[in-house]
């Protein structure tokens, strides 16, 4: 019994010893560490790289010499990146009104400038959400002793959401001509003065397209296995092939993809996932397939800093396919309606017009459209679009009434209706639910419409999935499993009944 | 359509347009421009007392502004941040059925507050090829530009010759280069606009680079003692123009001995002249010296050769050949040597080197100990060597 207590003190005893020990180590390497981060002296000297995008707007710098010294590619890209900064952190003073980095980016003399309207705004409450979308940027003259630059900015897009009180007041886009003065201190290109030489209300005018986009007999396509993630680890072309040599046989000339925007890279878009992308249209250009490209798909930030990052995405994607024969239209986002509610409408509808207008001066041929989720929603931002394309998921009786309702406002654009469909899921989570025979009368009953009112279509979907992202549609599982079974073809890959009015 | 009917359409439309005329509100102001600093005013004529917003947007920023009113009229004070800075304005209003917006100037004061002048780089080489740039940003007193093409005179004064150039802003700065004149010295630079001196700046004008030039030595005697110092010089070293060029230009000279082995002494100039040091040789010898400021410019060949100074010397072996007493070696006039003289022993048994020792002379003499421990018993070759001469023993025998 002794021995038996001995041990046991001994052993807490042993115990004790080894836990302080490790905490001591575990504090002292604590305090050992500590001393060794922080402040890293070669931070003085601003050499460290930055790597994340913030704010990336369009630079088309003018080359045509200056006045004065010539400007090396190095000056030129740090001038160019102090200028990018001068204007980031003046939309977050805008937007916070909080004098943050302002120092680093003007002068003594010019920052008072922006601190006189920071606190006037403060002061009455007000906000400015602000981006610049393009600036062409020249030097006029460089000094000898590469302290000092002279930069005209002409057409430098701004845009601006001016909000009081909480509420947006007014919006506004304007295109204006810039000169500053730009001194070099602390390695810093600071702006010395800033003299705006001449503003307009920017165009928004937009042309139509070249390009037909009529008489669309479509389908909104995700291989089986791998739904919402079309281009990811699973991306397999044999399968994608497949399913087109399907698609063409079933007599529809259409499909409608989806590109999601982290997914591919924001603003820096995957070289690899363009790659997959081109894959795709071009195994759909064999079998004479048009796309409808769905850009932005699970985006939702909308936030206008956000906007920079947005256009460099669609500009890459854009102008790489511009020409590829497959496309027939882009598609800016998938329901950008839904989001109308929790990002506002106004923010929403801006951010996709100023999309139109960048993708509409990339590629001029290809028509431009917006899945609104809705009938309702059809008729916004009509004139500036090359079809107008709504989803129907309601009641299929009062589908021609609506559709001739939206026809008497819409009456000299195409409309095409982009998802429409049913699920053919009954089950424990929707007892009364459909049967792949309403979804066949469904069908049969749509395309009826369809052929009497001449009207392009694309359906929803070609398969029924095994598992939905919880992105879709939440996690509810009486949301989840109808969402599973949309298809013509069920999971093992059979043609439903369904299959037969695909097409007309 | 009968004269009633047409009537009644007339007045409709009369009806009409003064309905729509009683919302609108219409811009009184007329002026497109203000001069900075101006108190400004923006005033609409109104029927109705709602008031209104202005969005107003300028080189800096945008605001809203709220509204007055004063006399049926909705006046907008323009507030000092964007009435001070030139630009263009932009304005919006807010709460009006139709879009009524504008832009009006804003121009600087025509009179310099400061001239903000920035003169770069601050030190040039002379010969009127290297420039420097006088940059002026003459600014009114609410710290704006001047207007475009704004006269500054840039003023400039070097030795005896003093100018004034005029210069006009663009692109809101004024500039000038200034090409170096062919002296070196110290050039003053001002600027003044419309009544405004800035203040005195200077540029240094450093020589250009040197020309070739002239070396020189200087020694005590030409025997070669291994003691003395022999010094070289250079001429004045000048530029192109005549200028003597900085102090603290490096001037390496090169010597080139007999054996064709390269010696190497530095100086740095003062007054353009360089002058570097290097000990006398030990035995007969010619040196070629040139110097050089590397890349730039070179001198002259400098020859001196330096005469022997020891004929001969004698060796005295004792305690069993194992101490060997070099000297006395003497000097020129006979003195003993100064301490320090090389002198090398070289040892070899049975034709394979063995070891070589150096020493030096302390009054005149050199003893060399053979260790017994070392140096075991035998007969060896010994070559004794001082100021050049090498006194060979055959076999001699160590016991």
């Amino acid at each position: 019994m002794v021995n038996t207590n001995k041990i046991i003190l001994r052993s807490v005893l042993i115990g004790t010893y080894f836990m302080i020990i490790s905490i001591l180590i575990f504090l002292i390497s604590s305090l050992f560490s500590y001393f060794n981060t922080g402040a890293d002296r070669s931070a003085m000297l601003h050499t460290e790289v930055k790597t994340i995008d913030q704010y990336v707007p369009k630079v088309s710098w003018k080359d045509d010499g200056n006045e004065g010294r010539h400007v090396d590619p190095q000056t030129l890209s740090s001038i160019e990146s102090d200028y990018l900064d001068a204007w980031y952190v003046k939309h977050i003073a805008n937007k916070t009104n909080l004098k943050n980095g302002i120092d680093d980016f003007y002068t003594k003399s010019a920052r008072k400038n922006l601190f006189n309207f920071i606190e006037h705004n403060k002061e009455e409450n007000m906000s400015i959400e602000s981006t610049t979308l393009a600036h062409n940027p020249d030097i006029l003259f460089f000094s000898e002793d590469g302290q000092l630059v002279v930069l005209e900015d002409k057409n430098v897009i701004e845009y601006k959401k001016v909000i009081k009180d909480n509420k947006p007041v007014i919006e506004t886009t304007e295109t204006s001509d810039y000169k500053g003065v730009f001194l070099l201190e602390d390695g810093f290109w600071r702006i010395r003065h800033l003299v705006k030489e001449h503003t307009s209300e920017f165009d928004k005018t937009i042309l139509p397209s070249l390009m037909n986009s009529s008489n669309i007999k479509g389908i909104n396509y995700y291989p089986q296995a791998t739904p919402w993630d079309m281009f990811g680890a699973n991306f397999d072309l044999k399968i994608i092939k497949k399913d087109f040599k399907i698609i063409k046989k079933a007599g529809l000339n259409t499909i409608r993809i989806f590109v999601p925007y982290e997914d591919f890279g924001k603003a820096k878009v995957k070289e690899s996932k363009l790659e997959k992308l081109e894959q795709v249209l071009d195994a759909a250009d064999k079998r004479r397939l048009k796309v409808v490209v769905t850009l932005f798909d699970f985006y939702g930030n909308y936030d206008v800093l956000d906007w920079t990052l947005n256009h460099r995405h669609a500009e890459i994607i854009v102008s790489k396919f511009k020409d590829h024969k497959a496309i027939l239209a882009w598609d800016v986002k998938n329901e950008p309606n839904l989001d109308f509610e929790s990002r506002g409408k106004e923010l929403v509808i801006s951010w996709l017009e100023h999309l139109i207008i960048l993708i509409k001066s990339i590629d001029k041929n290809h028509a431009v459209t917006i899945g609104w989720s809705n009938i309702k929603s059809a008729e916004i931002l009509k004139n500036s679009l090359d079809f107008v394309s709504f989803h129907y998921y309601e009641d299929v009786h009062d589908f021609e009434k609506k559709y001739d309702n939206l026809k008497k406002v819409i009456p000299n654009k195409p409309i095409v209706l982009g998802e429409f469909g049913i699920s053919s899921y009954s089950g424990a989570w929707k007892p009364f639910g459909s049967s792949e025979k309403i979804q066949a009368a469904y069908y049969k009953e749509m395309q009826k419409v369809l052929t009497k009112k001449n009207l392009s279509f694309i359906s929803w979907t070609l398969y029924d999935f095994d598992t939905i992202p919880k992105e879709v549609v939440g996690m509810l599982p009486w949301r989840v499993n109808p969402q599973k079974e949309f298809g013509f073809i069920n999971t093992n890959g059979v043609k439903k009944p369904a299959f037969d009015y695909i097409s007309n | 359509m009968n004269f009633k009917n047409r009537l009644f359409i007339l007045i409709y439309i009369f009806g009409m347009h003064s309905v729509t005329a009683q919302n609108a509100i219409t811009l009184l102001t007329q002026e497109k421009q203000f001069v900075a600093g101006s108190t400004n005013l923006l005033e609409f004529k109104t029927s109705n007392r709602t008031s209104y917003q202005l969005y107003c947007t300028n080189s800096y920023g945008s605001t809203l502004l709220n509204s007055e009113f004063n006399n049926g009229t909705v006046v907008f004070k323009i507030p000092a941040y964007i009435g001070n800075k030139t630009g263009v304005v932009g304005w919006k209003i807010i709460g009006s059925t139709e879009s009524i917006s504008g832009k009006f100037t804003i121009t600087p004061k025509q009179k310099p507050a400061s001239l903000e002048s920035y003169i770069g780089p601050p030190s040039i080489e002379a010969g009127g090829t290297d420039f420097t740039m006088l940059v002026v940003i003459p600014t009114d007193e609410l710290d704006n530009p001047l207007k475009q093409h704004t006269k500054v005179g840039m003023k400039h004064q070097f030795m005896s010759s003093e100018k004034e150039t005029p210069i006009f802003t663009n692109n809101l700065i004024a500039y000038q280069t200034i090409f170096s004149p062919l002296k070196s010295g110290r050039m003053i630079l001002s600027s003044e606009s419309l009544g405004l001196n800035s203040k005195e700046y200077d540029v240094n004008i450093m020589p250009a680079i040197g020309t070739n030039f002239k070396i020189f030595s200087k020694r005590n005697h030409a025997y070669a003692d291994g003691n003395q110092i022999t010094t070289f010089s250079t001429s004045i070293i000048k530029d192109k123009n005549n200028n003597i060029v900085s102090d603290g230009t490096f001037v390496a000279f090169f010597i080139t001995n007999k054996k064709g082995n390269i010696l190497k002494t530095s100086g740095t100039t003062i007054n353009g002249i360089a002058n570097a040091k290097m000990i006398h040789p030990d035995h007969e010898e010619v040196w070629k010296i040139k110097a050089y400021i590397a890349g730039i410019s070179e001198s002259n060949c400098l020859e001196i050769s330096y005469k022997k100074v020891i004929e001969s010397f004698d060796i005295h072996f004792s305690d069993t050949n194992r101490t060997l007493k070099v000297g006395p070696l003497k000097s020129f006039m006979n003195q003993m040597i100064p301490d320090g003289l090389r002198v090398s022993l070289s040892i070899y048994k049975e034709g394979e080197f063995v070891n070589n020792i150096f020493k030096t002379t302390n009054d005149g003499f050199v003893t060399f100990d053979l260790d017994s421990n070392i140096y075991e018993n035998g007969n060896y070759n010994l070559e004794v060597t001082a100021a050049g001469i090498t006194q060979k023993f055959k076999a001699k025998k160590l016991w």
